[in-house]
């Protein structure tokens, strides 16, 4: 029943940037569905909180993107595109600038000193830039094309990496304490809107979509330097097969170039949703508890089984967006590297 | 008939693990074993194995995602 409520983690961007347009229909089939299937069933079964307390629409409305009828921000429609920002639009930009931020400021400051030993930050910036150019680029892309795709690859690291990140930080959440307690915005406004933010970008199928997209031109455009226009498409079927057998291949080529991407896409945005998902299902543990058998059960849940697993969670969540980050990398420059060498 | 959805969802979500867990667990099998034998080369053995596993779980996550589509395209 939870994941049956939870299920749309896909709200839309916008109807111009929905390349995921499958979901962005399941979203306002599901909207109407679960308001008149949902309640009965609650009521016939009795454990899912009943009135009170909802753990699904408690997990959609912090995964899924804010509706469009409610943007943070109202901007034009221009050419059947709205650019309302929604939260996860500006966690985009949260994201995008702070990177932009620090980096440029951790490199202009490396780039002014008399001698160029770094340290601090600059540090780790250097190990990491290193670990992408000798560990991820350089194996698999080859030596002679590494220089020309590691800044892509490290563009593609960072930014996913980042915006995974974020959605572990409760800064959102600390607002939303103040807001409680101090300033008392109403929901309308654009604080009280923000204050929903907070979430990963990474786990909107359109944000990784886009990632995906500028893959699936990568490869293409790798292929077609290294081999010229016409041999990157030629390359596509292997030598030596016999004629009937290389007709027979293309739609199987044909669809693995889009599969890839497509494989990179559900991979990234499936496993942020998840963890979050998880996060929230076994925190909402205690409103459930307590609606069932009052609130001493409840905090006695929440103390036993829910904070130290969610702090667990948690703690496989820092790995998993570390290790999502370099697999979207890894694959990026694995895809990259097959064009290059195709050796068929 | 709605509860065959949920419960053919279910199903492929319990068959798609098990087949990943199963995948996972002889890749790791393979990678212990091979560190064992060769520690020298537990840096080579490791990034051999990272690929196919990054493989291996996004066919798991696609079939996940199958028997989500299974519950909301119903």
């Amino acid at each position: 029943m939870l994941l049956a409520t939870a299920a749309p983690p896909a709200a839309v961007t916008g109807p111009g940037a929905s390349a995921f347009g499958l979901v962005a229909t399941l979203d306002a089939a599901q909207l109407e569905e679960p308001a008149e299937a949902g309640e009965p069933a609650h009521e016939a079964a009795g454990e899912e909180g009943g009135e009170g307390f909802d753990a699904g629409e408690v997990i959609i409305e912090h995964v899924a993107n804010s509706s469009l009828e409610h943007p943070l921000i109202h901007l034009p429609t221009i050419a059947g595109i709205d650019f309302s920002v929604t939260k996860h639009v500006l966690m985009l930009w949260v994201v995008a600038g702070l990177l932009f931020v620090i980096l440029t400021s951790a490199v202009k400051g490396y780039l002014r000193q008399d001698r160029l030993v770094p340290s601090g930050f600059m540090n780790g910036l250097e190990a990491l830039v290193e670990y992408i150019r000798d560990e991820v680029a350089e194996p698999n892309v080859g030596h002679k094309w590494a220089k020309v795709w590691t800044p892509m690859l490290l563009t593609l690291f960072v930014f996913i990496l980042g915006s995974n990140a974020i959605g572990m930080i409760p800064v959102f959440e600390v607002l939303s304490l103040a807001n409680h307690w101090v300033v008392h915005a109403s929901p309308d406004s654009f604080f009280g809107m923000v204050l929903h933010g907070g979430s990963t970008t990474t786990s909107n199928f359109n944000v990784t979509a886009g990632l995906a997209v500028v893959t699936f031109f990568a490869i293409i455009l790798a292929g077609s330097k290294a081999h010229g226009a016409v041999q990157h498409w030629k390359n596509l079927v292997p030598h030596g097969v016999s004629p009937f057998l290389a007709v027979a291949l293309i739609p199987i080529e044909i669809l693995g170039m889009f599969v890839r991407p497509f494989a990179l896409t559900m991979r990234l945005a499936a496993n942020m949703t998840g963890g979050h998902i998880a996060i929230l299902a076994i925190l909402s543990f205690v409103f459930i508890f307590t609606e069932m058998a009052g609130q001493a059960v409840g905090m006695g849940v929440g103390l036993a089984v829910s904070i130290p697993l969610a702090v667990g969670i948690s703690g496989l969540e820092l790995i998993v967006i570390m290790v999502q980050a370099y697999v979207f990398t890894l694959l990026t420059a694995v895809f990259i590297g097959m064009a290059i060498h195709a050796h068929h | 008939m709605e509860v065959l959805h949920y419960m053919g969802a279910g199903i492929g979500l319990g068959l798609a693990v098990i087949g990943a867990g199963l995948g996972i667990g002889k890749l790791a099998t393979g990678m212990a074993d091979g560190i064992a034998r060769q520690p020298s080369a537990a840096a080579q053995i490791t990034s051999a194995v990272n690929l196919p596993l990054f493989l291996l779980e996004g066919v798991a996550i696609l079939a996940e995602v199958f028997c989500l589509l299974i519950v909301l395209l119903k």
